[in-house]
């Protein structure tokens, strides 16, 4: 990641700047923008003021904003290159630019496709939709990089058919075997932020849905079915309109769907069912008994994505808010809908309401949050519950992939060159992933819960690939800084900023210097010191 | 823990008297309250995944074409028959109580295994934990040096915490053969301490303004990793320290390694130990793959008991022989069987279980169940109950729904 492009984009903003004011001019009722970013978020600051008498910490510096941008944009560290030169850019408007300028990085889709990809596949109840992981990746790489709007991907992931090894967007379906239930609880969950599996055996004990509709909305889904085949092996999305002779009698298995679902009769197990017709829980819209698969689903997704409905853009917005402020206005981030409040509602409603205007704009809603004051502020420890919300932006640990890439970044190394130990049974045995066996976490889950384990430490502390990069030997980055900078204090600010980008303070350089001078053996010292910068907990967290 | 599962008995005991009505509301405990077990202080799982042939282990019928050309071998106990290829296993007959009659609602390895595991169908929503955390949770010792959870083998499926967090995740070994991965110190003892000492002084100056929480948690999870691996415990996972008698007494392969591990590991306080044996997926040729797994997996098993026995240790460690469910009566036209969770087997032993019996039968062909049948829910009652755990203690999931260890289920009649 370089930052040369800065002072370009610089100024091929304020023309573009020009020609949008211009076009506004000329056309102010025939054409409806997304309001700018930096509106929206001065307007959100002010809504977030009134509603939760927000204290006074101070705006972050301009290294820690960097670095946060950064890990938030394209899940990296920022280079040692980009903390100088963002020092030294004089422009007031530099964090914009920023922010514009990492959004339009293929990086940017690497990282959050990655989010999502756990976002899906934490909850997956079938292990073997794993073949199709990268086809997933890719999928939501190449959409969130060309701006796909987030009713396109929803409606994609809906209505998805065909091979999971080649299109990812049907892995949302096999994660679930295309299990009726689950699948429905996942759309709803994910897209709407709803939590209504709940009421998948009894009427839900404090929110108002019914068993019939969480069974309603299952019947969107019954015909869809799961198809392994052999050679290369995968699974196929696919549908059953027609039942003959293949009539699915093995219960234990998706390869054939059925015609309508059936809701269980769970007081007289033994007795048939009720079969359930179509019905969308949220607008009350239905489809007859017989409906063909594709129209079931065509039109869920339609009414999902609809303006209308206020909680598909509620639950993009409340989660990315989440992810980039710290906390969600709703928490858990997927547990929302009319039953719950949340912290601050106008502000919610506010910023998915623009949303929905933008379009479903993904990236106008990356930046719009983080031009805000409320993502622009220090950092603070997760507050407790009886403190104010979003008094400072909330220190996070980094998500596995976002750690992978700060170490590769520190070490100026890329994965693309590293050996896997071969193809595992379900998922390539990379050594990213196999880092992700051990560092990865259900982004779902409320990121107080995320805890830290032993075997994290461990493989810090004592993996051999690890510790063979951080020798001062020929070959790596500790190496090359070594010779490169002869004074001891310049040679450990300088790893300071190539591992934390920032400076050591006074205290911390003198400790690091006492102890080069006591080991007295320079690049035995400085190796330690890296393991002790990799192994401590500001390595491991985005501030 | 103990404390609140003695309050809650008390409670328990008292409005089950108050209350007549209470029977529609049937905690196992409530009906069991006397037998609840509390000197159990270890449990080994040994799992045999991808589903054992009943017809090839614990349930023989030579007497019906289902059975196949499977022979019986007579155990210590007299009236009990196995199959010829667990000698060692009939040898140690009065140490096991075999359940003949499990039945479980699924068929699908992946969603078997999760449900003999957790006790519920997978969901998207809740991650339900496995046993070996729950009974971490309940009766480990937060003072272990040693991970009071240990997983030994490759399988399948490594089930999780899940809702209980990470504290209670298995710590894994692919090999009882091996140390276990990252333990072992990349540089000198005295170099790695020096390295910890830096870490905490820098930690301690850094600018952790508003990091408090982080720097903390990372500094406890470093003192308990630090722990484990200069522990002097460490050698427990070193099974070569043992005399080659011994070794050899549990015979060869990762499983035979894995069973020698867990009893280590048990002597070394260690609370679960689950130990996996795979390979049990016998659609074809079953008859003579199963033999080949039987002889891998008899001796180990009739040796870890009686290894427990010898050192006083059986009557306080539960010791459970499954898998996810049995296979087909009928053999098909490859010489295999299918998925068949209609009826298969359990084999229990120690902590209390009344060794030398079999509960449950199946009919001549082995298609059903014709004597006490057992649902996997009850299993796991039993399983928690012989450890002491209230298996209706309720756990919050993420979105604050009550989810019970076990959802319903009673202790199989017999097994205490």
């Amino acid at each position: 990641m370089n930052c040369y492009l800065l002072s370009w984009r610089h100024t091929m903003t304020k023309i573009l700047n020009a020609v949008l004011l211009l076009a506004v001019w000329c056309f102010p009722p025939l054409v409806i923008f997304a309001q700018s970013p930096t509106e929206i978020a001065q307007k959100i600051d002010e809504l977030l003021v009134s509603e939760t008498i927000v204290s006074q910490t101070n705006i972050c510096d301009d290294e820690t904003f960097l670095r946060r941008a950064f890990f938030d944009i394209v899940g990296q560290p920022p280079s040692l290159e980009d903390v100088l030169v963002y020092g030294l850019e004089p422009s007031v408007n530099k964090r914009s630019l920023l922010i514009e300028f990492l959004l339009a990085d293929t990086t940017y889709g690497a990282n959050w496709s990655r989010y999502w990809r756990d976002v899906i596949m934490f909850r997956r109840t079938y292990d073997q939709s794993q073949l199709g992981i990268p086809a997933l990746e890719s999928y939501l790489t190449d959409a969130l990089n060309n701006g796909v709007s987030w009713d396109r991907i929803a409606v994609d992931f809906i209505t998805a058919k065909g091979d999971i090894r080649e299109d990812g967007r049907a892995v949302f379906i096999a994660a679930q075997q295309g299990r009726p239930e689950e699948t429905v609880s996942e759309i709803s969950r994910i897209f709407l932020g709803i939590q209504i599996q709940c009421a998948q055996c009894h009427d839900h004990p404090t929110d108002r849905w019914k068993q019939e509709q969480f069974h309603e909305l299952a019947a969107f889904f019954p015909r869809v079915a799961v198809r392994p085949q052999q050679d290369p092996r995968s699974f196929i999305v696919n549908a059953t309109d027609f039942v003959g002779r293949r009539r699915n009698t093995n219960a234990n298995n998706r390869f054939v769907g059925t015609l309508e679902h059936t809701m269980p009769n769970l007081t007289e197990p033994t007795q048939p069912g009720q079969v359930m017709t179509p019905k969308f829980f949220v607008s009350g819209q239905t489809l007859p008994a017989g409906t063909t698969d594709a129209v079931r689903r065509d039109s869920l997704a339609r009414w999902i994505t609809s303006p209308d409905n206020p909680w598909f853009a509620k639950a993009v917005t409340n989660r990315l808010w989440a992810e980039l402020v710290g906390e969600g206005f709703y928490e858990p981030v997927d547990d929302i809908g009319p039953d719950r409040t949340p912290s601050a509602p106008k502000t919610m409603d506010y910023l998915a309401n623009e949303f929905t205007l933008s379009g479903y704009d993904l990236k106008w809603l990356m930046q719009t949050i983080m031009s805000t004051q409320a993502y622009q502020r220090n950092s603070l420890d997760r507050r407790n519950y009886d403190q104010i919300p979003f008094q400072a932006n909330t220190i996070q640990p980094l998500r596995s992939d976002q750690l992978f890439d700060n170490m590769m970044g520190v070490f100026e190394i890329s994965d693309a060159g590293l050996e896997g130990t071969g193809q595992g049974p379900r998922r390539q045995q990379t050594p990213r992933n196999v880092f992700a066996g051990v560092f990865g976490y259900d982004p779902n889950d409320p990121r107080g819960d995320v805890a830290v384990s032993i075997p994290q430490s461990l493989a810090m502390m004592n993996s051999k690939f690890i510790n063979e990069q951080i020798q001062a030997k020929q070959g790596t980055m500790l190496y090359r800084l070594l010779q490169e900078v002869q004074a001891d204090r310049a040679a450990v600010q300088e790893l300071y900023l190539r591992v934390f980008s920032r400076r050591p303070n006074r205290n911390e350089l003198n400790t690091s210097l006492a102890y080069i001078k006591q080991v007295a053996n320079r690049g035995e010292a400085f190796e330690d010191l890296l393991w002790a910068l990799l192994n401590s907990a500001e390595f491991k967290t985005r501030r | 823990m103990t404390t609140n599962q003695i309050n809650r008995r008390s409670w328990l005991q008292s409005s089950a008297t108050a209350v007549t009505s209470v029977a529609a509301w049937k905690s196992p405990i409530i009906a069991n309250a006397t037998t609840l077990r509390t000197n159990a202080k270890a449990c080994i799982l040994l799992w045999m995944g991808g589903g054992p042939s009943q017809f090839e282990t614990f349930s023989p019928k030579p007497d019906h074409a289902n059975g196949g050309e499977t022979t019986v071998t007579s155990t210590a106990v007299s009236g009990i028959q196995i199959s010829s290829q667990l000698p060692a296993t009939a040898a140690a007959m009065k140490d096991v109580c075999l359940i003949r009659s499990v039945h479980g609602p699924e068929g699908s390895h992946p969603r078997a295994s999760y449900v003999s595991h957790t006790g519920y169908l997978p969901t998207a929503s809740v991650k339900h934990p496995t046993i070996g955390a729950h009974v971490t949770q309940h009766i480990g010792d937060p003072e272990s040096e040693l991970p009071s959870f240990v997983h030994i083998g490759r399988s399948r499926g490594v089930y999780s915490a899940g809702l209980l967090g990470v504290e209670y995740d298995p710590f894994i070994l692919n090999s009882a053969n091996q140390m276990p991965a990252n333990t072992e110190l990349s540089t000198s003892k005295n170099r790695y301490v020096r390295r910890l000492g830096l870490l905490e002084n820098l930690e301690n100056d850094g600018s952790t303004e508003g990091s408090k929480q982080f720097v903390k948690a990372n500094r406890n999870l470093y003192e308990k990793a630090s722990r484990l691996v200069l522990s002097p415990q460490m050698k427990t996972f070193d099974i070569t320290q043992e005399r080659t008698d011994v070794r050899s007494s549990y015979g060869d392969g990762d499983f035979a390694a894995g069973c020698l591990m867990a009893r280590r590991l048990v002597e070394s306080g260690v609370t679960f130990i689950e130990v996996a044996s795979s390979n049990w997926d016998t659609h074809f040729d079953n008859a003579s793959r199963t033999n080949t797994l039987c002889q891998e997996v008899d001796k180990p098993y009739a040796q870890l008991l009686a290894d427990l026995k010898q050192r006083g240790l059986l009557d306080t460690t539960l010791v459970i022989w499954m898998g996810e469910f049995g296979r087909t009566p009928r053999i098909n036209g490859r010489g295999g069987r299918d998925h068949y969770p209609r009826a298969f087997n359990v084999a229990l032993a120690g902590a209390g279980v009344q060794g030398g019996q079999v509960l449950g039968a199946t009919d001549a062909s082995g298609n059903n169940i014709t004597d006490q049948p057992v649902s996997v829910n009850d299993l796991l009652t039993t399983i928690y109950d012989a450890l002491g755990i209230d298996s209706f203690h309720e756990n919050m999931s993420r979105i604050g729904r009550p989810i019970r260890i076990v959802e319903d289920g009673e202790i199989i009649d017999g097994v205490f």
